[in-house]
């Protein structure tokens, strides 16, 4: 590398790597070489996975992750034996991070800072963007979803992943009150006391999917909901088993949750309450189920309705379904068109019509909706609602990236060109 | 001495014209591998004949396939592609059948067309089933053939449809495939010639329908049966009253209603183009023209509550037949859980609005009858006028049917792949003279004349390789890749034309043999990606794009830019392939041998020289490969709300991305000199093939409608195929040649 020889042009480099001896280590290229071989593999086994445990599955276990363990696949040739093995994989977390930390090392100890490699320092820049930006989408990106029905609006979304307990006070309908209860506290197990119930709330069993039958009337429940003695759990007389949670990305994982309440020391009965995985509402289709949306509670002349649901994010704005349109081709099932008609009522009076579909979404207020589903026979739409406040980032780095690698490019193409050209027609 | 060169170089020339002549022979002029020729796009149409069937005016009438209009030529050789993997039929002696004679004999004469052989079956139990031996009744057969074991197909498909899909064996692919290609052939056989009613006669009195019915002794066609079924409803509709369910006229209606209604499901393209005032351009079938088409799926019609049934189309038949057309747009948009108002809503519209049979519907019974009756100026007459009202009704859709039947029989691709083994086989013995004339001291201008020809050649292959892409372009209206067919034509030709610029600089032939090579591979790749049925199930490798994918912007730069991403990763492993092999054969000549140390000096030149083309191509890769990849990153950011998911197809990319990263970090770093580079380069040849193809096969993540299985075997002996190379680079004979590794 000619670095050495061009330390007495300017001299930077070699100052900059005296003072931070210690980085240089760092910002070998032979750990570039070995953290990229491994996110070679990593990214591979995670892809594979991808079949076993889904795309949040390997997520989680692999890429969100410093380590992941992988079982080399039973249905792969010599499997039986070598499933036994558990291989550990550095994961994305701690790849990410060393590759940071040896690309902004490399910057300092080993970058020369001149207009003639600048394209490598602007392709390296933007790398390390692209790499940060990633780690922070991934921590504070936030999926949820909102249907409406045509001619309805909707003020609230729902997370695709992750229940509440969410108790109304609807005594008073001009004056609902709701009290809702997050996942974690719900995890975490044993009695609830707050001021603004006037209960208190044992969990008694809580996951995150089950499966559930109704069973013929007068057999015995047993398990989980033996004790479930009020609300729709009891009168459809439902037995409900454990199940993992589905990763998928077509995954149903139906949370449920059995708890008892009490007024001081007195119980006022048990409940089953399970989240439908599409949003409550979808209980309507099930004639049998549909007070899981609402359970009525009545206490001290109150009425409260309590509802485990998907946890919801209330907007200060809503939006109203005009129309939906689904276009085929013609004589195929090819879709060519999803298309929202709606109206974004903002905080202010003032409204706009927007027009929704594929590759076009709505964005407002750091809130991107993006078609996600829809029935237009049955007359309802789905977005995808995402919060991502870094989602500018990878646009900058791209940016720098293509410019950098332009720049290096010609740079050698040119030299490439001109050397051949002169020595061309070898015999 | 003087005169002795000047004869050698005449000489030469002549082999280097005659050798460019056979390229543009293959490459464009008419031959036996291709139906047209470039002249043929010169000279137009040829003049309808007047002693036989106009078979080429046939096959230019429009029609719609698929979501596409386009020439009933196309939609004939598809449909054989499918059948029989070829655009031909064969006879009973054997004699191949153009698809469009065939398509003819099917249409018009089916007891003939159902004796050609039309069907490809070569699954040893499938023939099995069917009681055939490949040995003694071969691989193709007639629907005749199969006729007496429709039943046994059928009821042996359905078990194996009933295996998931993951789980099905050879077998029940092969049985379901052939179930599928059966059924399509029948659609085909019916789509212009309906089923009967097969009704009972008893039934037919019953009913009183046998004076409507088409009767074979007095009317000369099927439209006279359609006339009478439209005096039917125009009386019906004078006469809302008797819209009852006890009304004889009313059940009489209701009758041909479900029947024609019925025949939509028989028929494979729509025949019957746009009417004049129809702002959708919607094309039809036979049925559909006369009934309209069914608004939910017949199935449904079951959920009907008769009574309000026939109160609602009592009502919607007293409107004005302006109040109804709007009311019946209503009912569309906004009952549209309601079976009882929708199917209300098409009989009234079958009844009310729909007062004439479509002259096209007596033109298709004319082209039928005189096909027939071997009346070829009656045929040829009415052809000529469907083709007028065909393309005078479709407008603007039908403006690139012309072209279209050309480029079809020019086959530009198979073309192209020919002409690439003759410049493989021309630059491997370019080679071969290289090494002869070295060894003997000599200056080489045999060698020299051939790399020439080699490099003329690709430019000419080239051309006729852009045309058939420009070709897909021009009828698609669309960039140039757009599936996974059209995406391994573009890796071939990004591929031919970089070696083509390469060879431009460096004269060596290793560029132009190893274009040729991938771009041959890829042409075969695409070919048979035109065969998998569940990839193209009609055999139109120019299909509808999904709602998703339907951004012309964001084909043309991501899918584009990626594609060549691929291309140059490929091309570089190809070349480390090159260095390899060469290595490898100098090394069993060279060594020991009286001429080696001459070979062995030639040696230190290409490993020079392919280092830095593998080098200068890495460089491409990774630049097409990243921007293609960010790019893929933005267009998820705008459809799907993220910048980067994980997904496998996504994940193939950045693993292009890193490996191509890899080689170049290696090579600047000093860690890996050619032997090293060219195993990488290598290695990424597996690297694509795993993220162009492998990711499909997992089946998970959004990209997933590529979805194919049949491809695992030979991506496996792909994958296998790269590991020998890479094991031969590091093969132990090569280390102990008392040869100095040229620093790269």
């Amino acid at each position: 590398m000619p670095k050495e020889k061009q330390k007495k042009k300017r001299g930077s480099l070699g100052e900059r790597r005296k003072k931070f001896s210690w980085l240089v280590p760092l910002a070998s290229i032979n750990l570039t070489l070995t953290l990229l071989s491994l996110s070679m593999i990593l990214i591979f086994v995670a892809t594979l996975e991808q079949v076993r445990i889904g795309i949040r599955g390997a997520l989680a276990e692999y890429f969100e992750s410093m380590f992941g363990i992988w079982y080399y696949p039973e249905q792969f040739w010599g499997g039986e034996f070598l499933n036994a093995i558990p291989i550990p994989i550095p994961g994305g977390y701690l790849l990410g991070g060393l590759l940071i930390v040896n690309l902004t090392a490399a910057y300092i100890t080993r970058f020369q800072w001149t207009g003639k490699k600048m394209g490598i320092q602007l392709i390296h820049l933007g790398i390390i963007m692209l790499l940060v930006g990633q780690l922070a989408t991934q921590a504070m990106q936030e999926e949820s979803r909102m249907q409406i029905n045509k001619g309805d609006s909707s003020n609230y979304i729902e997370r695709f992943h992750g229940v509440e307990l969410a108790f109304s006070d609807v005594t008073d309908p001009a004056t609902e009150k709701v009290v809702t209860i997050p996942q974690q506290i719900l995890e975490d197990g044993g009695t609830i006391r707050t001021s603004d119930l006037p209960f208190k709330i044992k969990i008694k069993h809580f996951g995150v999917n089950c499966d559930f039958t109704v069973t013929p009337e007068g057999s015995k429940r047993s398990g989980l909901v033996r004790d479930v003695n009020r609300g729709v759990g009891q009168t459809a007389n439902l037995s409900v088993s454990l199940k993992d949670e589905d990763f998928s990305s077509e995954g149903l994982n139906f949370g449920y949750l059995v708890f008892e309440l009490f007024d001081g020391t007195n119980s006022l009965g048990t409940w089953l309450s399970i989240a439908h995985p599409g949003g409550n509402h979808w209980w309507k289709e099930s004639p049998k189920l549909s007070d899981f949306a609402f359970q009525p509670i009545r206490h001290q002349g109150k009425l409260w309705g309590v509802t485990l649901r998907s946890e919801r994010e209330y907007l200060p704005y809503s939006i109203e379904l005009l129309d939906v349109e689904n276009e085929f081709y013609q004589g195929t099932e090819i879709p060519f068109n999803f298309e929202s008609d709606v109206v974004l009522n903002m905080e202010g009076k003032q409204s706009r019509r927007a027009l929704v579909y594929m590759n076009t979404p709505l964005r407002h207020d750091g809130k991107t909706f993006y078609q996600y589903q829809m029935n237009a026979a049955a007359n309802y739409t789905v977005f995808q609602v995402i919060r991502n406040p870094s989602w500018l980032i990878p646009y900058i780095a791209c940016v720098l990236v293509s410019i950098g690698l332009l720049w290096q490019f010609s740079f050698h193409l040119i030299r490439f060109l001109r050397k051949n050209s002169s020595s061309a027609q070898p015999a | 001495m003087n005169e002795k060169s000047s004869k050698k170089s005449v000489k030469g020339k002549i082999v280097l014209w005659l050798l460019i002549l056979l390229g543009v022979y293959f490459a464009f002029l008419p031959n036996r591998f291709a139906s047209s020729s470039v002249l043929d796009f010169a000279k137009g149409e040829p003049e309808a004949p007047t002693d036989s069937f106009d078979l080429e005016g046939f096959s230019r009438i429009p029609v719609l396939r698929g979501g596409r209009v386009k020439p009933i030529d196309s939609v004939a050789r598809n449909t054989l592609l499918v059948l029989r993997n070829k655009r031909t039929a064969l006879d009973d002696a054997g004699n191949k059948i153009p698809a469009i004679n065939w398509f003819a004999e099917v249409l018009f004469n089916p007891d003939a067309g159902d004796r050609l052989k039309s069907f490809l079956i070569d699954h040893d139990q499938v023939l099995g089933l069917l009681g055939k031996k490949l040995s003694v009744d071969g691989k193709f057969f007639s629907y005749q053939d199969l006729e007496p074991h429709l039943s046994e197909i059928d009821s042996t498909a359905r078990e194996a449809g009933k295996v998931e899909q993951e789980k099905r064996d050879s077998f029940d692919q092969n049985i379901i495939e052939l179930y599928r290609s059966v059924l399509l052939y029948r659609k085909i056989k019916t789509t212009l010639s309906p089923p009967d009613p097969q009704l009972a006669p008893e039934m037919a009195k019953q009913l009183q329908v046998a004076e409507v019915l088409f009767d074979p002794e007095n009317d000369k066609d099927l439209t006279a049966e359609f006339a009478r079924f439209r005096e039917l409803t125009a009386e019906l509709s004078s006469r809302p009253g008797d819209i009852r369910m006890e009304s004889a006229d009313f059940a009489k209606v209701v009758f041909f209603l479900d029947h024609y209604s019925r025949m939509n499901l028989w028929s494979e393209f729509f025949a019957i183009p746009p009417e004049s005032d129809d702002p959708k351009k919607q094309w039809r079938t036979i049925g559909e023209s006369l009934v309209g088409k069914e608004p939910l799926d017949s199935q449904e019609k079951q959920k009907m509550d008769p009574s309000r049934f026939a109160i609602t189309l009592q009502q919607l038949v007293s409107m004005k037949p302006e109040a109804l057309k709007v009311k019946i747009r209503d009912i569309r948009e906004n009952q549209k859980m309601d079976p009882t108002a929708l199917f209300a809503s098409q009989y009234a519209e079958a009844i009310k609005l729909r007062r004439e049979v479509d002259p096209v519907l007596g033109l298709y019974e004319n082209l039928k009858a005189s096909y027939a009756n071997d009346d070829f100026s009656t045929f040829n007459s009415t052809v000529a006028e469907l083709r007028k009202v065909g393309t005078e009704r479709a407008g603007e859709d039908a403006s690139t049917l012309e072209f279209e039947k050309i480029y079809n029989g020019f086959e530009p691709f198979y073309r192209s792949s020919i002409a690439y083994v003759l410049i493989f086989l021309i630059a491997g013995v370019s080679w071969l003279a290289a090494t002869y004339s070295t060894t003997l001291g000599r200056k080489g201008d045999t060698a020299r004349l051939l790399r020439n020809a080699a490099y003329i050649l690709t430019a000419i292959v080239l051309l006729s390789h852009t045309f058939g892409l420009a070709g897909r372009m021009y009828i698609e209206g669309r960039p140039p890749v757009t599936n996974l067919y059209s995406s391994a034509l573009f890796i071939g030709w990004g591929a031919v034309l970089l070696c083509f610029f390469t060879e431009k600089y460096l004269r060596l032939g290793v560029a132009s043999a190893m274009g040729s090579l991938v771009g041959f591979g890829s042409l075969v790749i695409a070919h048979n990606l035109s065969l998998d049925s569940s990839l193209n199930p009609t055999g139109d490798t120019m299909e509808m794009m999904r709602a998703v994918l339907d951004s012309n912007f964001w084909l043309a730069t991501h899918v584009v830019i990626i594609t060549i991403g691929y291309s140059t990763t490929f091309l570089a492993g190809f070349l480390g392939i090159a260095y390899v092999c060469h290595k490898f054969v100098l090394s069993l000549f060279g060594g020991s041998a009286k001429y080696g140390s001459k070979l062995m000096r030639s040696e230190k030149d290409a490993q020079r020289i392919l280092g830095a083309m593998i080098y200068g191509i890495t460089c491409f890769s990774l630049f097409f490969s990243l921007v293609g990849t960010v790019l893929g990153g933005i267009w998820a950011d705008q459809s799907w709300g993220r910048f980067w998911g994980w997904d496998a197809k996504e994940n193939g990319a950045l693993l292009i991305v890193i490996w191509n990263a890899i080689l170049l970090h290696a090579r600047w770093s000093g860690i890996a000199r050619i032997r090293g580079i060219s195993s990488i380069a290598i290695f990424g040849n597996v690297v694509t093939a795993w993220s162009w193809f492998g990711t499909n096969m997992l089946g998970v993540g959004l990209h997933s409608y590529g979805f194919m299985d049949k491809a695992f075997n030979p991506l496996m002996y792909f994958i296998l195929s790269q590991m020998i190379f890479i094991g031969m680079a590091y093969l132990p004979s090569f280390r102990s040649k008392p040869v100095v590794e040229a620093s790269a």
